[in-house]
Formats: structure tokens, C-alpha cells, sequence
């Protein structure tokens, strides 16, 4: 057989950097993330949190003077911590294990994006949802409480950062535990299963666990807890906190980052087989 | 070696079941068909050549670089996978613009590009549709775009006629032959052998995860010659010619296939045809028709595969 050298089609280009290639991948993983089910939840988010916690302020403001810190009845009751887990799950569980499932991933990764790239992508946009759904409401709510003339206008920027900080992070964590669950399986269904039941299992388990044994140390096992504690900090709650807010903070902090990086490792070494 | 893809002693396996096995050919330029049945491997060549897998042992270049993993090399590489999912939400023209963004082109220009590729494939009429619409055809179609939209050098194309009617074949076909003539190299697999024996006469034969054989399909062919060859003779008076030919020292066997039509099974085809116009003149024998049945890629893919098993 004879050979010949490779004679190429066409000139190497000018093509954008990795941010836009990236950004591609963002806004199509929005888009995919954007289903009924995700409107549903993050809608219901929206109602649960602004009726409870507008009207436990509104009521606040009638037997005392509503503070910041009564902003924070959001976190403190099971409505927004679980609607949060709700959302991470339904949102976040099919952003990898979808493409490995079906194979789409490979029309990403035969092109010229990093494997890291992709995972950055795919971070944005599932935080971006967790972000929407967790701070979105509680800055409604500040906005009403404000219009009504419920708070002043410092005790609703103060409530407002509330929300912001424990939101960032709380969406830190758990887009990290999510995505990095989704990339562990090809299966949305298994990845959803595994981030509500690791989650609640911690909330359960370490409550019981520090209520027997009364060491309170356990309880930053508890993601929720530790999002809890945060918003107690962020919102100016006095009196003791369930841990420290501060370790609680990093422990929120570094636990994403190291899913992150669970995630990152899993996808430089997957190899996608039909099944 | 040379060659736009090489690959020397490629193994991978999934479990206890091997998809290559010493897997090495170097794919030239050009149009290079990868032929073999299902299950012979082909698809697990283009997901190592993909970056999909890793090799297990040997080693796997396309355009000088090794094939597992990522790099701005991928941007001069197209691939077309056998049945990886759409993005069914979106947009034949969104699906392969998108990807053309990631691919790295400015929004303007790729929507450019989405528009010449869908025109390309024949999907123009309906780009707009959702993918979740489309049909198994269309969608390789759709896939073919997004494969050729960024004008790669190499192409890949892991059976891309697949689900394509019979007109659709015909036009991928062409183009297939367009893209070869505008310098783009393709590597292109099928189990429907005529198929790539319509694109190319340079093929890579693939069986339980082995190279069985690669070349010019007219030399493979020659190969094997020391296998009977079928050829067929039609003739008004076959039991005639049987009786002159049979004497010849090539023929492996005669079998009497028709009133008029006789089946022989030579060990040497160029010794049969340039014996029978010197017996027709000598002898006066006539004869209508004369066919090789078996000197295509079909025939020639089931001599080789019975031989490597």
C-alpha cells in the first residue's frame, strides 16, 4: 500500500478561548435543566418560603419589632433546607449521569474542551438553579417585608446578605454533592436517590447520634446543620448555635470543593461504554 | 508509520470480553472504510479514537496525537457516533450550533455554519423542528452535520448510513465523495459491506477484534486466490465447456448451476480468463457471459473472516 503524507482541508483558525467554549456548554445544560419538574419545584420553593417566612416576619412586626435575625425562620424551619435538597436533587442529578447514560457526552468531550471545562459547565449551570431557588426567595420576601414597611431599610439589606451569604454557600455544598453523586452513575434516577438519601440520612442519623450520645461535634457531619448554623451567623441570631458557624462555613466550603474535585477525578478517568 | 490514524497492538477490553484484540493498520489519506460484522470491534476503534476509551495496551495516534484524551487537536477531528442521543429539546439548527460554540466559533459564524451543514445533509426545511421530531435518518443526518459543520480534517464516521432510506444513502454517499475530493480524510465504518465498496476500494477488514486484512480491496482479493474463486460462465452448450476446462489444473470443481450456465470454482481466476478467449478460438466453444460472483467485498469479508477463526 502506498502512503502519502496527511494533506489538510483547511488552515488551523481563530477560534474563541475556553470560557466560551465552556459557556456553550453552560447554556445548553441550563436549557436541558430547564423542564417541568425543575419549574415545579423551584416554583414551589418560591411560594412555600415567601408565605411562611413573609408571614412569620409580618407577624413578628405585630408583637415586637421584626429583626433581621427573624428573616433567618426561613432556614430555621424544614421549608427552605429541604425544598433546597429537593431542588439540588431534581436539578442537579441528571447533569452528568445523563450524558454518560447516553453517550451524549462524547459529542462534548470529542472536541476540543477540557474534561474540567465540561465539569465547570455543567457546575454553573446546576448551581445556577440551586442559587435561583435558594437565595430568589428570600430576597422576595425581603423586598415585600421592606415595601410593606415591616423592617427598615438597614434590618432588610442585613436580611438580604443573610439570605445572599447562606445561599452561596449552602449552593456551593450541594451542587458539588450532586453533581459529583451524578457522575458516579449513569443513572439520574440512582444519582437523585443517593443526594436525598445521603442528606437526610445525616440530618436523621446525627440528630439521633448527638441526642444519645450528646456530643455535639457530630453534627457537622450534617450538611444541614452546618447550612443552619451559617444562617444563624448571617442573619445576627444571638444565643448558642447548633456548631460553629465560622467551621461550619468551611466545612461547607471545602466539602463542595472536594466533591468537585470527586467529580473531576471520576470524569478524567471515565470511559464511556455502551451499555 | 505515517498514516492519518496508525495503531499498533491496540487491545481493549470491557471485562472479560476483548473489543480489539492487537488491533494495527495505519489508515492513509483518503476515504478508508473499516468493515466488518457486528461485534467485531469497530465501534470500540472509533470510541478509542473518540477519547471515549482508553487503550488497555499498544498504541493509537490520529493526526500524530495519541487518541485518548482531550486537546485543541479534537478541533481538526469530526466524529459522527453510531447511536449516542441528541439533545432532544433543541433545535436541529440550536444542536449543532451549540456545538460549533463549543467547538469554539463566534456565535455569528457558527449559526453560519449550522445553516451550510443542515443545507449540506439536506435538513434545511426542517432545522427549526425539535430533534425529539426527528426521524432515525434525520437524526443521522442532524449527526453527520454537527460532524462536518467545523470542516474537520478527519472525519469519523461510525456507521453513519445506518437508518438512512435508500435515497439518503445515495446523497451521504456523494457527499462522502465531495468531502474526500475537498481534502478532508474519513475513516468510515459499516456492516452493509456494498456500502463502503460504493465509497472506497480502501478498507480495513476487522473480525473478533483483529485486523484480518487492509489494502486495496482488488489486492486483498489477490491474497486470497489460493481459495477457490467463484466464477460463472453462461454458454449455450455447458457440458462442452465443462469437459475442455475441467483438464486445467486451477479448477477446483464444476457444478452445472443452470441449463445454460455452468459455476467454477478456480484457484487461479487470472489463469481462467486468459485460458477461456484461447479455448473459445481453439475449440470454437461458445460463450455468452462470464462473472465474477464472489470479487467483492462481501465475498472477500467471509473468505478472510473463516480464515482468521
Amino acid at each position: 500500500m502506498s502512503i502519502s503524507a496527511p494533506r489538510y482541508a483547511s488552515a488551523p483558525t481563530e477560534r474563541l478561548g475556553r470560557t466560551d467554549r465552556a459557556l456553550a456548554i453552560v447554556r445548553q445544560q441550563f436549557l436541558n435543566q430547564s423542564t417541568g419538574a425543575t419549574w415545579a419545584v423551584v416554583a414551589l420553593t418560591y411560594i412555600a418560603v415567601i408565605l411562611t417566612d413573609a408571614l412569620y416576619v409580618l407577624l413578628a412586626s405585630f408583637v415586637g419589632q421584626a429583626t433581621s435575625a427573624t428573616f433567618e425562620f426561613a432556614y430555621e424551619s424544614p421549608v427552605l433546607p429541604f425544598l433546597l435538597l429537593i431542588v439540588a436533587t431534581v436539578v442537579g442529578a441528571g447533569c452528568i449521569a445523563q450524558d454518560l447514560g447516553s453517550r451524549s457526552i462524547v459529542l462534548f468531550l470529542s472536541r476540543p474542551i477540557k474534561t474540567l471545562d465540561y465539569l465547570g459547565a455543567k457546575m454553573a449551570a446546576t448551581g445556577s438553579w440551586i442559587l435561583i431557588a435558594t437565595v430568589g426567595p428570600g430576597i422576595v420576601v425581603v423586598v415585600i417585608e421592606a415595601a410593606l414597611g415591616t423592617v427598615s431599610a438597614s434590618v432588610a439589606l442585613s436580611a438580604a446578605f443573610g439570605f445572599l451569604a447562606t445561599g452561596l454557600l449552602a449552593t456551593i455544598f450541594f451542587t458539588g454533592l450532586v453533581v459529583a453523586l451524578s457522575s458516579l452513575t449513569t443513572r439520574p434516577l440512582y444519582a437523585g436517590v443517593a443526594t436525598f438519601g445521603l442528606v437526610l440520612s445525616l440530618y436523621i442519623g446525627v440528630g439521633v447520634v448527638a441526642g444519645i450520645t450528646g456530643n455535639s461535634i457530630v453534627r457537622y457531619a450534617d450538611p444541614i446543620t452546618n447550612v443552619r448554623s451559617v444562617a444563624q451567623a448571617a442573619f445576627g441570631v444571638s444565643g448558642a448555635h447548633p456548631t460553629d458557624p465560622v467551621a461550619s462555613a468551611i466545612i461547607l466550603l471545602v466539602g463542595g470543593a472536594c466533591l468537585a474535585a470527586l467529580a473531576a477525578w471520576r470524569l478524567s478517568r471515565v470511559e464511556v461504554v455502551a451499555e | 508509520m505515517t498514516g492519518i490514524v496508525d495503531a499498533e497492538g491496540v487491545t481493549k477490553g470491557y471485562g472479560e470480553v476483548l473489543g480489539l484484540n492487537g488491533f494495527s493498520a495505519t489508515f492513509p489519506p483518503g476515504i478508508t472504510g473499516l468493515v466488518g460484522p457486528n461485534g467485531a470491534g469497530k465501534s470500540t476503534f472509533f470510541r478509542l479514537l473518540a477519547g471515549q476509551l482508553r487503550v488497555d495496551a499498544g498504541t493509537l495516534t490520529l493526526l500524530g496525537h495519541p487518541a485518548w484524551g482531550q486537546g485543541e487537536f479534537r478541533r481538526r477531528v469530526g466524529y459522527c457516533p453510531e447511536n449516542a442521543a441528541l439533545f432532544d429539546w433543541m433545535s436541529g439548527e440550536d444542536f449543532v450550533t451549540t456545538l460549533l460554540r463549543v467547538d469554539g466559533f463566534p456565535r455569528a459564524e457558527a449559526r453560519e455554519r449550522a445553516g451550510r451543514a443542515i443545507a449540506t445533509v439536506g435538513l434545511t426545511e426542517d432545522r427549526l423542528r425539535r430533534l425529539r421530531t426527528y426521524s432515525k435518518g434525520m437524526r443521522q443526518r442532524i449527526k453527520l452535520a454537527q460532524c462536518i459543520a467545523h470542516e474537520p480534517d478527519l472525519i469519523l464516521l461510525d456507521e453513519p448510513l445506518n437508518g438512512v432510506d435508500p435515497v439518503g444513502r445515495a446523497t451521504l454517499s456523494e457527499l462522502l465523495r465531495k468531502l474526500k475530493a475537498d481534502g478532508h480524510h474519513i475513516i468510515v465504518s459499516s456492516h452493509v459491506l456494498y456500502e463502503i465498496e460504493r465509497l472506497t476500494e480502501q478498507i480495513v477488514m476487522i473480525s473478533n477484534g483483529r485486523v484480518i486484512a487492509q489494502g486495496d480491496i482488488h489486492r486483498i482479493r489477490d491474497l486470497i486466490d489460493a481459495r477457490p474463486h467463484v466464477i460463472e460462465i453462461d454458454c449455450p452448450n455447458p457440458r462442452d465447456l465443462a469437459r475442455y476446462i475441467g483438464a486445467w489444473d486451477h479448477i477446483a470443481s464444476i457444478e452445472f448451476s443452470g441449463e445454460r450456465r455452468l459455476r467454477v470454482l478456480t484457484r487461479s481466476p487470472e489463469a481462467l480468463y486468459s485460458a477461456l478467449p484461447e479455448l473459445v478460438i481453439a475449440r470454437g466453444v461458445s460463450v455468452t457471459a462470464l462473472r465474477s460472483v464472489d470479487d467483492n467485498l462481501d465475498a472477500v469479508f467471509r473468505y478472510l473472516s473463516e480464515g482468521a477463526r
